[in-house]
């Protein structure tokens, strides 16, 4: 979300750019050529043997990039999409040509953070919006016998849900050192290692698939959407949480101002969300029925913003947009921070940062599901409210 | 870069900002103050609008730095 002045050490140096673009141009799939894993557990991802062990220093990054060479049996479809500012916009047409996010940064943002000895003090967020998508779940009323968990980070819905509800779990995301890391729970699981936008599952193959804050770093939520729409069995759900809006609106306005008066300019910091109102667009584009959005507001109070900036980074948080410059002069957040506490900080000295979570609920159209009524079928009239109040008061 | 430890000397220092900050609230509301009042009022926020206000809070932060230093 924001980018904090001790996030420099995770950029590769330069040599490292170069063969990390060289290498890139297979990446460039089309959609008719994508093919699809079936969901055989032979073909499932062995992570003990297939990654490599440590990923935190810079010199480990061509075992990174080399990662998805050792998948022998996988075709492209389980690599990352990784296209770097400059390279060739994907040929398919149904991809949306957003590329907003850097997303091997931000893979290895989440791997930099799940490796931190101290990595569970930061995982309050995660954990509360977890608990609120598990109970989600459990309101409507049945069970799924198979669910997915996209961009599940170290598991955070699985441990509140009972084997009643979902009977097996396939646990997603892009960093290999949060799948080996996960939160203990009941429910037997699987971990893939996948992008949100390439699910490499046969279509109608889930009941249900959640996710809890990681939509708000894809490039491209229609695809990712989509995509989901296609793995989904019809009379399937979908729960997802995210953040939106105007979250962390007060860091964004701060940074804002505070760049402005010292330096001149500004330049976004705080990534960019999706609104509430374009996301049911979406999700209805999607072919999704019986929509439900709806939104909370979470608020974490912090003694300063440079907790906040620490915090946001402990969580893999911090910004990966291709947009954002990675300098935060010293200047800046010294003004930044007293900005933010004149202008939001509370009477006891600490300043809030807001996360305006989005839920959504969605469900693929299947024949049981209730329709609107047809037109013309009604048997009484508007005209007759009229009569009703009318007899109530000669009563 | 130059140093051996150039990023663990600066994370160490950056470390240091908030117990800095918490001493020099009184310039930093000032300051902020400044800042807050285009928002409501027609004036526009340039650069240096509150320069002065900005130098009293880097003066009390980098004396506060050199206190504790020593």
């Amino acid at each position: 979300m924001s980018c904090g002045a001790g996030q420099r050490f995770l950029r590769a140096p330069r040599r490292l750019w170069s063969f990390y673009r060289g290498t890139e141009q297979r990446h460039t799939g089309t959609d008719t050529g994508r093919t699809v894993l079936p969901l055989d557990l032979s073909q499932t991802l062995d992570l003990d043997q297939d990654l490599p062990q440590t990923l935190d220093l810079p010199q480990d990054l061509p075992q990174t990039l080399d990662l998805d060479q050792d998948l022998s049996q996988t075709p492209d479809l389980l690599r990352t999409s990784v296209r770097p500012q400059t390279s060739v916009r994907p040929s398919s047409s149904q991809s949306g040509g957003l590329n907003v996010f850097d997303r091997q940064m931000k893979r290895r943002q989440r791997q930099w953070a799940a490796a931190q000895s101290d990595a569970a003090q930061y995982d309050y967020i995660r954990e509360e919006v977890g608990s609120r998508v598990a109970d989600r779940v459990y309101d409507v009323a049945r069970s799924f016998p198979l669910a997915l968990d996209l961009g599940c980070g170290r598991s955070f819905i699985a441990e509140h849900l009972t084997k009643d509800v979902v009977e097996q779990f396939y646990l997603t995301d892009i960093s290999p050192n949060c799948l080996k890391r996960l939160r203990p729970s009941e429910i037997p699981a699987r971990c893939v290692l996948a992008d949100e936008e390439f699910l490499p599952f046969k279509d109608d193959t889930f009941d249900l698939v959640v996710s809890s804050m990681s939509l708000h770093w894809v490039n491209d939520l229609p695809g990712a959407l989509r995509q989901v729409w296609r793995v989904l069995k019809p009379d399937g759900a979908f729960i997802a949480a995210l953040p939106g809006g105007d979250s962390l609106y007060e860091l964004r306005c701060s940074l804002q101002l505070a760049q402005t008066e010292r330096e001149g300019g500004f330049s976004p910091h705080v990534s960019p969300f999706t609104a509430v109102t374009d996301l049911g667009q979406l999700l209805g584009r999607t072919g999704f029925t019986l929509l439900t959005v709806d939104t909370d507001e979470l608020q974490v109070h912090y003694p300063g913003i440079m907790e906040l900036l620490s915090d946001l980074q402990g969580m893999g948080e911090s910004n990966c947009a291709w947009n954002r410059r990675s300098l935060l002069h010293r200047d800046t957040i010294l003004a930044a921070g007293a900005v933010y506490r004149e202008m939001y900080g509370n009477p006891d000295g600490s300043i809030p940062a807001t996360f305006d979570l989005l839920y959504m609920i969605g469900w693929k159209p299947h024949d049981s599901q209730a329709k609107p009524a047809k037109r013309g079928s009604a048997t009484v009239s508007f005209g007759d409210l009229s009569k009703i109040s009318s007899t109530t008061e000669t009563r | 870069m130059s140093g051996s430890n150039v990023w663990n000397r600066t994370r160490e220092k950056l470390r240091r900002f908030p117990e800095l900050f918490a001493e020099c609230s009184l310039e930093a509301a000032a300051y902020g103050k400044c800042v807050a009042a285009t928002t409501t009022s027609k004036q526009e926020l340039k650069k240096d609008l509150c320069a002065k206000e900005f130098e009293a809070l880097k003066t009390c932060f980098t004396n506060a730095s050199k206190k504790r230093c020593k």
